[in-house]
């Protein structure tokens, strides 16, 4: 971050108080980032990439990146979502539990009803979002705290999923939707594409929008927000019903990847989902952070599990691993802000 | 005796020198008053006798010993900090002891008869009636802020006693008592620390008096040699004249603006009065008179039960803080730090939330009619910051309450509330704040709702005072025309001839 091409302090703070000048676009974006608390995460990606390359050759071809990032952009999209509830001072342990139970409606529809696939994906996504709605309707109105409303609520959902599927896969999923997640585009797997459009909406909603403001507002403080008149019980519940569309998002790409609908899906992206978002700078306390932290996050936590497969290290270490990340990753922060600190 | 002597302390902090050569002692048996602006080095210097924060340069000597070679006696020192951190959950007793082992409860298992009647001493001694058991959530603010204190002295080693503003949210029946308190302390032979900016307290209380201008000591005095204009020259480095008033030019005020009538909510009942753009209102009280409540009330952000609120003759949707905000009403509230700022965000993103719908267009926020915005807000209400990029957590509580003003000014609001507005902001940000809304009301646009517990601010400030007490409105004076005494009668509830009901 230091790097940036940017002339250091003064210069951009002579501007701010002078008052007329704006400050450089290059200026805005090192703001931004630094802002976004998303610049240590950086480095800290791009040595885990360069340690990546050097430990083992295959990293880099075009089929482990491939793979890397078709993987990466499942956790991305709920990591994504999951970033804009923290954010708010909220979180969702039923992402999972949602994306499966979309995942298996949805292949419900096209398998035993014949629904037309495209059709059934769609409904497959307004099933997530209404799941999420009902999260944020209970959440809001009965001033439930999220934690337990939604282990609760994940609870219930598995649970749905399992007697209506029996605990087996939906098979014979229709054709016609699986480029949707084994398909690519330009070299880029299908399910990245996908990533990539969320990111752009969600980047643009949190950063460039009223709603998105008011998100951070809430976040740092709900009772001040209240007092601004923001209409915090509306936002909280529609961030709610987003984050239960992205993950059904990411349930359904998976089932056109899979080609069967598995009631497992979803099963570890509630931990790496929040995991991810902590690496990535946003705050359990809400408030501060971005979503596209968030998905820095998720793209370390996919490279380390990566290069632990490539370079042949047990699986049975790899949980260890991930759990090491994440403790690192906090500790960074934590001493980065003590440091902070120390200099205000 | 001497029995904390601070010398030759400088502590910096990157781009500024929060204390620079500072030499102090403390007595036993003495109270020793410090007062300065925000940011003169107050807290710092504190936090530098409370062995907290090491200073660069200088020494710190505890009954004769270097404290930085031998930090245990820093335990001779307790800082009562101004925020209440008590632990809400357990009981009086358990607070007043812990940690258990400091306070002389050596024994691995601790005996609840022993603990309890051992606590029921120190309540007594400090005049909290309430029996040990009682979780600390449960008794009142005032009774709070004093266990605070009976905490930081039932440490047996406790010689010297910090108080940092013990008593911005007390009532005046319980400052007079935490004094009483005070006085016991220093007969007892304690050295006490007393912070506050209320010059009244220092008078009233303190034997001396350090005086702190930017980081530096500009004077020392023993108490009865200095008078009150002096003390704020000094604080303030220039001449403030208390006497001077700001109230708004009568002819400012215009047609209307809100009228409230029967307003019935939690803690209050039958309120009605009625103000008019272009002056300012005094709402003067004490505390937990109910001034808060019926405010927010009338803003919506607690229910009402019965009664009607007009905002420029038309109804105001009650209940509705969004709807409020939208009509024109705002209020900005007593509790800054919980409900005023949004602490993470920059000091640009504070201004701007109240805003965005005018620098919006088809959904997304411009950033260049956001800095145009943010940059006047800044210069027209003297916003100062290192830059606007800069959390607002990191401003001085003036700034805060300047940019939170400036906020709110930004919606061009037809009516604002501000509660205790001047509530830890130092003499001079105090002038500042005064002549700023002066101005905002002369503008013409809107009309000023100002609540303060300090009775000779409102009368310099408010064209008209409405005195509260016990959930009603009992009387309504013209500034001009009233003496302090008149008001101050009415407010603790003493019949006076002040007009009831609105004057027309």
């Amino acid at each position: 971050m230091r790097a940036a091409p940017e002339p250091v302090g003064p210069p951009a703070k002579a501007a701010v108080k002078e008052g007329a000048a704006r400050p450089s676009a290059v200026a805005r974006v090192v703001t931004r980032v630094r802002q976004a608390r998303t610049g240590g995460v950086l480095i800290a990606f791009l040595l885990i990439i360069a340690i990546a390359s050097v430990a083992s050759p295959y990293f880099l071809s075009a089929f482990n990146m491939q793979s890397v990032i078709r993987s990466l952009a499942f956790l991305g999209i709920v990591a994504m979502g999951q970033a804009c509830l923290l954010i708010l001072g909220e979180l969702d342990l039923s992402v999972g539990a949602i994306a499966g139970l979309s995942g298996v409606l949805g292949g419900i529809l096209m398998v035993w009803f014949g629904v037309d696939p495209f059709l059934s994906f769609v409904l497959g996504l307004v099933f997530g979002a209404i799941f999420g709605l009902v999260n944020g309707l209970l959440v809001t109105f009965l001033e439930l705290n999220a934690l337990v409303v939604t282990v609760g609520m994940a609870g219930v959902y598995l649970g749905i999923n399992l007697v209506i599927s029996e605990g087996k896969a939906i098979v014979d999923i229709p054709p016609q939707i699986y480029f949707l997640g084994q398909g690519i585009v330009l070299g880029i797997p299908m399910p990245f594409v996908i990533m990539l459009l969320v990111l752009l909406v969600v980047v643009f909603v949190t950063m460039y929008t009223p709603f998105g403001r008011y998100m951070y507002a809430i976040g740092n403080s709900r009772e001040a927000a209240q007092i601004l008149g923001i209409p915090v019980n509306l936002v909280r519940m529609l961030t709610f019903m987003g984050v239960g569309l992205l993950s059904a998002l990411a349930g359904m790409v998976m089932v056109a990847r899979l080609g069967t609908s598995q009631p497992s899906i979803g099963e570890t992206w509630v931990l790496d989902s929040i995991a991810a978002s902590v690496i990535g700078g946003v705050a359990l306390t809400g408030g501060v952070g971005s979503p596209a932290g968030a998905l820095l996050g998720a793209a370390i936590i996919g490279v380390v599990q990566n290069i632990i497969v490539l370079v042949g290290v047990s699986p049975y270490l790899q949980t260890a691993v991930s759990g090491m990340i994440v403790v690192a990753a906090i500790s960074l922060d934590a001493i980065s802000r003590k440091i902070a600190k120390a200099r205000q | 005796m001497v029995v904390l002597e601070a010398s030759g302390i400088r502590k910096a902090f990157p781009g500024v020198v929060a204390v620079d050569d500072v030499s102090v002692s403390f007595e036993l048996g003495r109270i020793h008053g410090i007062v300065g602006e925000n940011g003169a080095g107050k807290s710092t210097l504190v936090k530098i006798l409370d062995g907290v924060l090491r200073p660069d340069r200088g020494t710190v000597r505890i009954e004769e010993e270097d404290a930085f070679a031998h930090p245990r006696i820093f335990a001779n020192v307790s800082y009562v900090p101004q925020e209440l951190d008590l632990f809400r959950n357990m009981t009086l007793a358990e607070n007043l002891f812990m940690p258990f082992r400091k306070a002389g409860f050596k024994d691995v298992l601790i005996r609840q008869s022993r603990l309890y009647a051992e606590a029921a001493r120190w309540l007594e001694l400090f005049q909290i009636d309430v029996p040990p058991s009682r979780l600390a959530k449960d008794i009142s603010v005032s009774n709070q802020q004093l266990l605070q204190i009976a905490r930081a002295t039932a440490n047996r080693l406790c010689k010297v006693l910090i108080l940092d503003e013990p008593t911005t949210s007390l009532t005046t029946k319980s400052i007079s008592r935490l004094f009483d308190v005070i006085r016991q302390l220093k007969n007892e032979g304690r050295s006490i620390i007393f912070i506050s900016h209320k010059l009244d307290e220092i008078f009233d209380l303190c034997d001396e008096v350090t005086v702190l201008r930017n980081g530096m000591k500009v004077a020392y005095a023993e108490m009865q040699d200095v008078d009150r204009p002096t003390l704020i020259r000094q604080i303030s480095g220039r001449d403030i004249d208390e006497k001077f008033t700001f109230r708004p030019r009568a002819q400012a005020a215009q047609d209307v603006a809100l009228e409230v009538e029967g307003l019935t909510g939690r803690g209050f009942s039958d309120v009605s009065f009625t103000l008019r753009r272009g002056e300012i209102l005094g709402f003067a009280g004490l505390v937990g008179a109910g001034r808060s409540e019926i405010m927010q009330t009338i803003f919506g952000y607690l229910p009402a039960k019965r009664g009607q609120v007009r905002l420029d003759g038309r109804p105001l949707r009650l209940g509705d803080t969004h709807h409020s905000i939208h009509a024109g009403l705002v209020y900005l509230p007593e509790e800054r730090r919980a409900q005023g700022i949004l602490p993470l965000l920059s000091v640009r993103h504070n201004i701007s939330i109240s805003a965005l719908p005018q620098i919006t267009t088809r959904g997304m926020i411009s950033a260049g009619r956001e800095e145009v915005l943010t940059q006047r807000i800044a210069q027209a209400f003297d916003i100062r910051t290192a830059s606007l990029e800069r959390p607002i957590m990191f401003l001085s509580g003036g700034n805060q309450q300047k940019t939170i003003i400036g906020r709110a000014m930004a919606s061009s609001p037809k009516v604002l509330i501000l509660d205790e507005p001047t509530k830890g902001i130092d003499v001079g940000s105090k002038t500042d704040l005064y002549a700023l809304m002066r101005n905002l009301v002369e503008g013409g646009e809107v009309g000023i709702i100002f609540i303060s517990s300090d009775l000779d601010e409102l009368l310099r400030c408010a064209n008209r005072v409405v005195a509260v007490y016990n959930g009603r409105i009992v009387g309504e004076f013209l500034t001009e025309a009233s003496s302090k005494n008149e008001v101050f009668r009415a407010m603790i509830g003493e019949k006076t001839n002040g007009r009831n009901g609105p004057l027309q």
